[in-house]
């Protein structure tokens, strides 16, 4: 008896062995359901008029690939097998990979990848020279591998009626701008045909909406606003983060005029109470930021103080005779914003300085959230430095002084005083599987698959 | 005025001001009627107020009690009470709680009463509750109210406060509902009333701080500007106690509102003056009661004057009619008719006059023609005695004339017809007086009727005065000096131009004989109230008062040679003319007699003579 419970035991167990063994290996089929909170018009990675996000990223990486990828400070081959850089780090040649085809059948050529990198970047000059695209740039750019990998740098190939066509590894089946993509896998893929058979993403869904759809059952991948990530519970699902790759800053409208508005900018950002708001409003998402960069990219973030110092805000506030009444504006549609905003004027209004918040119409300063561009310092700064109208950085050398003097002289225009950096949560099903994050915020869903409910 | 027109107006404004009296009187009456209906209405929206308020504030206060009595806040409060203080985990509890309990206003407040969750100002966790210490020291559970800062605005609300006793710490749930428009609109309001509340903030009125659940936004509208409420709330904050006041929006006074401003206090020590509720009442009914009984007053004034003026036109002619007869009678007999009589009707007080007037004139006629049978005996007696006086004197030296010529003719025959001769001469003589004395007499009774003719009174006087010229300055007495002061503007009047010549030629000699020393004579004409004017002054001894009483008297006479009749014809002369005679005189002042004669010239026939022929039928 004893015995014949042992083998049955052990039989059991071999069983249940060989059933983990194939659950956790990848499976075909199965479309993904995914909501997200933006809502782009267009799907064309290079347009600029529609702002930068990591569900934006997410959806180029889908549909696109860029020439090189980027990933923990190291370009990988991406579109292009190799590449090299001449004159200083001034010309860069990449070579493209053989036997790509887009998403319509056309084979990749350097010509149509030259064409989608000068469209993206005006200021760059870009030809195709044989079986590879060499870009010459106005100075020695060390960080074009980055730049390169940046979604709005994917290969694109645009027809006359301004149709898109990538060589990712899903294709568009049905695009309703801002509401609905439909995308199916592509068979013919360079990298593979992907594990999933399609991916249905809705947009313009907010957070909460997307906690719901993901309860019920009718999302698999959704996004989490930071400050709810704290209250997700573990068992709807799985929840991953990137680093702190969010910049919430504010940003002023124009640069210092006077030196009184000098002192009453140093006064509103020695007011800003960063601790209350990163652990109540925030929920303890992020980090409470005083440079522009994290502290995992530029490795000297903690350098500059996030602490608030009201005493001191008031000597300063104290040292103008009157000081007008500035607008605040946030994005009306973002909660948490207006909850920040609110939060900023009573520290101010503790300075003796008056912020009046609105969601509508033009304002003194703004408060925004800047994704940032790339896990590479300068490509980030200079991302930052573009939204927040600032002077580009100039890199040279690409040296951590350099870096830290470009961050320095950004803040001290103090055109932006830097809140937080929040990172980017997401939440997934326990079907999805194999799914990770890039380090730029976005989802890598090219090897996902789906597999039945935990 | 007549005494008919008097009556009139006596009535009329008798009538008037009784109108106008029960006018005045309604509207008093009215007037305190709706003072008091608005007093009681004031006092039922109060009431109303209150129980509304009461009723919200134990609905509030039992929504907070739930709150407090939840598992969320009971663990929140034991947390709380250990060394924790992050607020971050409740951050978003007041929210909840108050979506859930349906309050507009919720906030946990820590035992240091630092706020760790609120649902109306959510960034505001970590910073002090400003009303912390009147809500953790008042014993009083019941709900309160309380001006809620908010991130744009402030708010008044109902708020109730509930403690929760976790460890030797307590945790406050502080919750509560606006007082916004929607608890102003339900109030039941009677017709033609409304309620607003102004939030007091601030030193100075401002419109935005009033809520008026009437209108869209209270300060947009045009026609009833909020500013026109500062008085009243200025006056609530000055003097802290009820007030009321009239708010006039408009000219027309129906649009007036009575304002009935209570302030609203919160709790605490000072009991702080969180808003002013204004209680408004339309004077609309009251002005248009007012002035429908003003019209209906003025309505029944006006006809009351007219029907006034009818019947006491016909009142005042029945009691009028006898006292015109009596006053028509009485200047009848002021123009001589003594026959004059009124018709008595009646036995009342006018009947009563009338028939005194009756009486009155018989006894005056019965009078007059006693006092004429008098003067008529009396002036027997004077013309007997002045012919007695006259013959009497001419008869006394014929007597002894003839008495002389007996005795001559008996005792001295020789001197008979000497004396005889002499006594012939006497006798002639004498007879002669005695038929000069006759002649005057016959002289004066047949005075003759004046034929009156246009005559200029100064060419008169002027005749007058030529003729006496050469007398005034004759030899053997003192010279008399003429003066002569005539209007050169006076009209003529109907007159004898002899007659009045004569007149005045007696007067001018009686001036010479009052002035046997000498002295001024003035002749003087003049105007006065359509009458020619002719006064004879002399500068003589005068008369006594006696004598000027009976100076024209006939026969009556101050002088030692005269016959009395000279101012008799005078006064008749003037006297046939219409006229009237008067002295003036006082003893060694001189006399002046003044002469009145009434134009009449209207009277003539067309054919008058000329003032050429006047003057030559003049005598010279």
């Amino acid at each position: 008896m004893k015995h014949f419970a042992f083998h049955w035991l052990a039989v059991s167990s071999l069983f249940l062995g060989l059933l983990a063994r194939a659950e956790t290996r990848p499976q075909y089929g199965g479309t993904l359901r995914v909501t997200m909170y933006a809502a782009p018009a267009t799907l064309d990675p290079a347009d600029s008029r529609v702002p930068d996000s990591f569900a934006r990223r997410s959806v180029a990486s889908l549909l696109f690939d860029t020439l090189v990828t980027w990933n923990t400070g190291h370009a990988q081959p991406g579109l292009a097998e190799s590449w090299q850089s001449s004159k200083g780090n001034q010309r860069w040649q990449f070579r493209l990979r053989h036997g790509v085809k887009f998403h319509d059948g056309t084979a990749l050529t350097s010509d149509i990848a030259a064409a989608s990198l000068r469209l993206a970047n005006p200021a760059w000059s870009v030809r195709a020279e044989g079986e590879s695209v060499v870009i010459d740039c106005d100075e020695p750019n060390p960080e074009m591998l980055a730049e390169v990998a940046l979604p709005r740098n994917a290969i694109v190939k645009r027809d006359s009626e301004e149709k898109v066509s990538g060589t990712g590894p899903f294709h568009i089946v049905e695009w309703q701008p801002g509401k609905k993509l439909t995308l199916a896998a592509e068979e013919d893929c360079w990298r593979g045909r992907p594990f999933l058979d399609g991916v249905e993403i809705e947009m313009g869904r907010s957070f909460r909406d997307q906690a719901t759809a993901l309860e019920v059952g009718r999302a698999d991948l959704v996004e989490i606003a930071p400050e709810q990530a704290h209250h997700f519970p573990a068992a709807r699902g799985r929840l991953v983060n990137s680093a702190p790759i969010e910049l919430m800053a504010l940003v002023f409208a124009r640069d210092v005029s006077s030196p009184d508005e000098k002192l009453l900018r140093a006064a509103l950002e020695l007011s800003v109470d960063r601790g209350s708001i990163h652990s109540v409003l925030l929920q303890g998402a992020g980090q409470p930021a005083g440079s522009l960069l994290p502290t995992w990219i530029s490795g000297f973030g903690f350098v500059f103080s996030s602490q608030a110092d009201l005493q001191k805000a008031r000597q300063l506030r104290d040292q103008v005779h009157t000081a007008r009444v500035w607008t605040i504006g946030y994005d009306g549609a973002d909660a948490v914003a207006r909850l920040l905003v609110e939060r900023i004027a009573l520290n101010a209004k503790d300075a003796g300085l008056s912020l009046v918040p609105t969601a509508v119409g033009a304002s003194d300063l703004r408060l925004i959230r800047i994704p940032l561009a790339s896990s590479d310092a300068w490509t980030a700064l200079e991302g930052i430095a573009a939204q927040a109208g600032l002077s580009k950085a100039k890199n040279n050398g690409a040296t951590v002084e350099e870096l830290f003097a470009a961050e320095q002289a950004a803040l001290a225009s103090q055109r932006v005083v830097p809140l937080f950096h929040l990172p980017v949560f997401y939440a997934a099903s326990g079907r999805l599987r194999d799914w990770s994050l890039r380090a730029d915020g976005s989802v890598e869903l090219a090897n996902a698959w789906l597999g039945a409910a935990k | 005025m007549t005494f008919r027109r008097k009556l009139l107006v006596v009535f009329a404004l008798t009538v008037f001001l009784s109108v106008a009296s029960v006018a005045l009187l309604v509207q008093w009456v009215t007037r305190n009627a709706f003072e008091k209906t608005e007093n009681l209405r004031t006092a039922a929206l109060v009431t109303q107020f209150q129980r509304e308020f009461n009723r919200r504030g134990d609905d509030v206060a039992k929504r907070v009690e739930a709150i407090a009595a939840s598992d969320s806040i009971t663990r929140m409060a034991t947390a709380l009470n250990g060394t924790s203080s992050d607020f971050a985990e409740y951050f978003d509890l007041a929210r909840v709680m108050a979506e859930s309990h349906q309050l507009d206003f919720l906030e946990m407040v820590d035992a240091r009463g630092t706020i760790v969750s609120s649902a109306q100002w959510p960034a505001k966790f970590g910073y002090p509750e400003p009303a912390f210490e009147s809500i953790s020291t008042s014993n009083d559970q019941s709900p309160f109210l309380k001006l809620e800062e908010l991130q744009d605005s402030t708010a008044m609300g109902f708020f109730a406060a509930h403690a929760i006793h976790a460890g030797d710490r307590s945790v406050y749930v502080v919750g509560g509902r606006r007082l916004d428009k929607n608890f102003l609109l339900a109030l039941d309001l009677p017709a033609d009333t409304r309620v607003l509340l102004y939030q007091n903030r601030g030193d100075h009125f401002s419109p935005e701080l009033l809520l008026d659940p009437g209108a869209g936004t209270s300060v947009a509208d045009p026609a009833r500007p909020a500013e026109k409420f500062a008085p009243l709330i200025d006056a609530v904050r000055k003097y802290d106690q009820e007030i009321s006041g009239l708010v006039d929006w408009t000219s027309d006074r129906a649009d007036e509102e009575v304002f009935h401003a209570i302030p609203l206090r919160g709790v605490g020590k000072d009991r702080p003056l969180l808003g002013i509720l204004l209680i408004g009442n339309s004077r609309r009914s009251y002005v248009e009661l007012k002035r429908r009984i003003r019209d209906s007053a003025l309505l029944v004034g006006g006809g009351g004057i007219v029907l006034a003026i009818l019947l006491s036109s016909w009142a005042s002619a029945r009691v009028t009619r006898p006292v015109e007869q009596l006053a028509r009678a009485a200047r009848d007999v002021t123009s001589g008719n003594w026959n004059a009589s009124v018709q008595v009707e009646g036995h009342d007080e006018v009947a009563q006059l009338a028939e005194s007037f009756n009486r009155m004139t018989s006894e005056l006629l019965a009078q007059k023609e006693r006092l004429l049978q008098t003067e008529r005996v009396a002036a027997w007696r004077e013309l007997a005695r002045r012919l007695a006086h006259e013959l009497k004197n001419p008869l006394f030296p014929l007597q002894l004339t003839v008495e002389n010529l007996i005795r001559a003719r008996e005792q001295s025959p020789e001197m008979f017809e000497e004396i005889f001769r002499e006594s012939s001469q006497t006798l002639l003589a004498e007879i002669s007086n005695l038929k000069g004395i006759i002649g005057r007499f016959s002289e004066f009774s047949k005075m003759p009727q004046p034929q009156l003719q246009r005559v200029q009174v100064n060419e008169i006087a002027e005749a007058v005065a030529r003729l006496f010229q050469a007398q005034f300055i004759a030899q053997g007495r003192e010279p008399i000096h003429c003066q002569m002061q005539l209007d050169r503007h006076l009209d003529p009047v109907a007159a004898d131009p002899e007659l009045l010549h004569r007149a005045l030629s007696n007067l001018v000699l009686n001036a010479m004989d009052a002035m046997p020393n000498g002295g001024t004579l003035t002749l003087r004409t003049r105007r006065d109230d359509g009458k020619a004017v002719i006064e004879v002054c002399d500068t003589g001894s005068g008369l006594t008062r006696e004598e000027c009483e009976r100076i024209f008297t006939p026969y009556y006479t101050s002088k030692q040679h005269g016959t009395g009749l000279g101012l008799a014809i005078v006064q008749s002369v003037v006297s046939d003319h219409g006229g009237r005679i008067s002295v003036q005189s006082e003893p060694g002042k001189g006399t002046t007699f003044v002469i009145e004669l009434p134009s009449n010239v209207g009277a003539l026939p067309q054919a008058t003579l000329s003032q050429e022929e006047i003057a030559g039928k003049l005598p010279v």
